[in-house]
């Protein structure tokens, strides 16, 4: 078992030491770092810092040195996002500072994105997002994109005020195994329920995993309108992907 | 507890609601809110339907009014968005239908830089924001001295949100605080000019929505960015304030009762008698049943329990957390006003 004494870089380690409190989480994390080399930790240590120049310049010059773009990618880029994702889950850091690290990680994505996509590497999994129909609010729905995106899930977004027909017709169109349906207002909630009847409707309520949330959405509204889940926060949306997917990260 | 409300003679709803902003004694816990308490119900009831109840002043009125004629509260508010002003700038809205409220299209952002803010000339006479002070002009009429009148002005911060957009500004905010202090200061005469127009008219007391949440921004944001200008408002609003920020704010509630607010209307993700703890009677707390678990979509036994947990932390004023949803039943609001009578009886 990797011990946090492993991980050379000290930003790193005071990262996992300060904010990673539970055990299972804190392991997972020390074994990706232990494994990574020098200079994917300190892409990790820029992208927690939300720094997306020098991200964007570690990259590029990772690649050139001839490290694989999976590799920057899942030791580099993802690794430092789920730290981040932890602290935000945790209260130790809010929207704001999510915000610069998404913007750092799409520094670096912008780099490996072409690279797999033409050397033929999957994402973990697709997904498609939306915020339902007469709602305009996409706070919440961007976080987790982006925390999906920070795990290695491709992500479809539909924007916002998305009607039934929209959501069938993205995953017809892209094949997606899942999508999630966000809504701030109470008002707007109910149309989660709707979308869902739709694909039953279409006769596709069997091909489509589908979970829920948003600031009013319960685990109790998400049973009732037959939801395949419910996430709480934008990481219980990635647990949430993983699962219903049947994924682990690479 | 019980000194707040013993041997206080009967009060007109105004008088309790005014008492209980400044913390003084009251015959009874006044029910109110301070964000909406209109309904499809409601709507149908005295054909005032979304969205023109929002845009004309006769329907605007006769829907607010309800709130006191029918269910009972002590309180009247005849803003039920959080549009107006935002629209009188330019930001574009999508109206929606009697069933939504409608909302700033806050993808498409207004302005980018401290330069672009400019008050139009045309703020307080625009449709949407002379549909409030007119509102308010007839509630104050039709109505006298008998109930409180509460306006709505928008704060800095909420304003930086639909003009901004909500990621740009929360990313100016990290990127370049100097700026984003620069912007906040420019926004907060459009709260002032607002909220002057709705107090001309006869408003009695000022909500003030400002939502730095704790579902977005930290304590420390809002000490960072907010507490000064707030102790402002509290200065140059010269009626009773009532802040409202949704979501959990215990971890700001500190700094909020610093800013000489007259009350803070709160979410129910934070429990009534920590909170009350925390503003130690520096400021009055508004609040906080839930909506969307509770008012939405539980009975009146529900909702009664909540009532009376906020009267047993000595929350000052009851009522819904924020703007009640739309399809909230009228029996569930009634029960409201009811509880809490129940309430002091149970105690006298």
């Amino acid at each position: 078992m990797a011990a946090i004494s492993d991980i050379g870089n000290e930003f790193i380690r005071q990262e996992i030491e300060e904010y990673i409190e539970r055990p299972e989480e804190r392991a997972r994390t020390i074994a990706t770092f232990a494994k990574a080399r020098p200079e994917m930790q300190i892409i990790a240590a820029a992208l927690i810092d939300g720094d997306n120049e020098t991200v964007d310049r570690l990259t590029r010059e990772a690649l050139a040195a001839g490290i694989e773009a999976l590799e920057v990618m899942d030791y580099g880029l993802i690794a430092g996002m789920g730290i981040v994702g932890i602290k935000f889950r945790q209260n130790f850091i809010f929207v704001p500072e999510v915000l610069a690290c998404a913007r750092a990680m799409k520094a670096g994505m912008a780099h490996i994105e072409p690279i797999l996509s033409a050397s033929g590497i999957d994402p973990l999994g697709k997904v498609i997002m939306g915020t339902v129909k007469g709602d305009l609010h996409d706070i919440g729905k961007n976080l987790c994109i982006m925390m999906l995106r920070g795990a290695g899930f491709e992500v479809i977004d539909l924007g916002v005020d998305t009607a039934p027909d929209r959501f069938i017709e993205a995953v017809e169109e892209h094949r997606a195994p899942l999508m999630g349906m966000s809504a701030l207002l109470t008002t707007t909630m109910p149309n989660m329920g709707k979308t869902i009847e739709a694909f039953i409707d279409a006769d596709l309520r069997d091909e489509i995993k589908i979970m829920v949330g948003g600031a009013p959405v319960t685990q109790e509204f998400a049973d009732d309108m037959g939801a395949d889940g419910y996430g709480k926060d934008a990481l219980a949306c990635v647990e949430l992907a993983k699962s219903l997917l049947g994924v682990r990260a690479r | 507890m019980e000194s707040r409300v013993d041997r206080v003679p009967v009060m007109n709803s105004r008088r309790r609601v005014l008492a209980a902003l400044r913390r003084e004694p009251v015959d009874r816990t006044p029910v109110c809110n301070p964000t909406s308490v209109a309904t499809v119900e409601l709507m149908d009831l005295v054909d005032a339907p979304f969205p023109e109840a929002n845009r004309v002043p006769e329907l605007m009125a006769r829907l607010a009014a309800t709130g006191y004629t029918e269910l009972g509260f002590d309180s009247i508010m005849p803003v039920f968005t959080i549009i107006q002003e935002s629209s009188a700038l330019g930001c574009k809205i999508q109206w929606e239908q009697k069933d939504n409220w409608p909302t700033v299209k806050m993808r498409e952002p207004i302005w980018h830089n401290v330069e672009d803010i400019r008050i139009p000339s045309d703020l307080l006479t625009h449709q949407d924001t002379r549909c409030v002070t007119e509102a308010i002009r007839i509630l104050r009429q039709e109505f006298g001295d008998e109930v409180a009148i509460i306006g709505k002005t928008m704060g800095p911060w909420s304003l930086g949100y639909h003009c901004f957009g909500v990621e740009p500004f929360l990313l100016m905010s990290l990127d370049d605080p100097g700026k984003t202090k620069a912007c906040l200061d420019r926004m907060k005469e459009v709260t002032i000019q607002f909220g002057l127009a709705q107090i001309e008219a006869g408003a009695d007391a000022l909500t003030l929505p400002d939502h730095a949440t704790g579902d977005l921004v930290s304590g420390e944001y809002y000490a960072r960015y907010l507490r000064d200008l707030h102790i402002e408002f509290a200065e140059r609003l010269p009626v009773p304030l009532i802040l409202h920020i949704c979501g959990k704010t215990v971890d700001r509630m500190e700094y909020i009762a610093q800013t000489g607010m007259a009350a803070f209307h709160y979410d129910s993700k934070n429990d009534p008698t920590e909170s009350m703890r925390i503003v130690h009677n520096r400021i009055s707390l508004v609040g906080n049943i839930n909506n969307p678990e509770t008012l939405f979509s539980k009975g009146p036994e529900q909702v009664r329990r909540e009532v009376y947990k906020n009267l047993d932390a000595g929350v000052q004023l009851v009522g819904p957390e924020c703007a009640i949803p739309l399809q909230t039943t009228i029996e569930n609001l009634k029960e409201i006003p009811k509880a809490v009578r129940d309430w002091h009886r149970e105690k006298q």
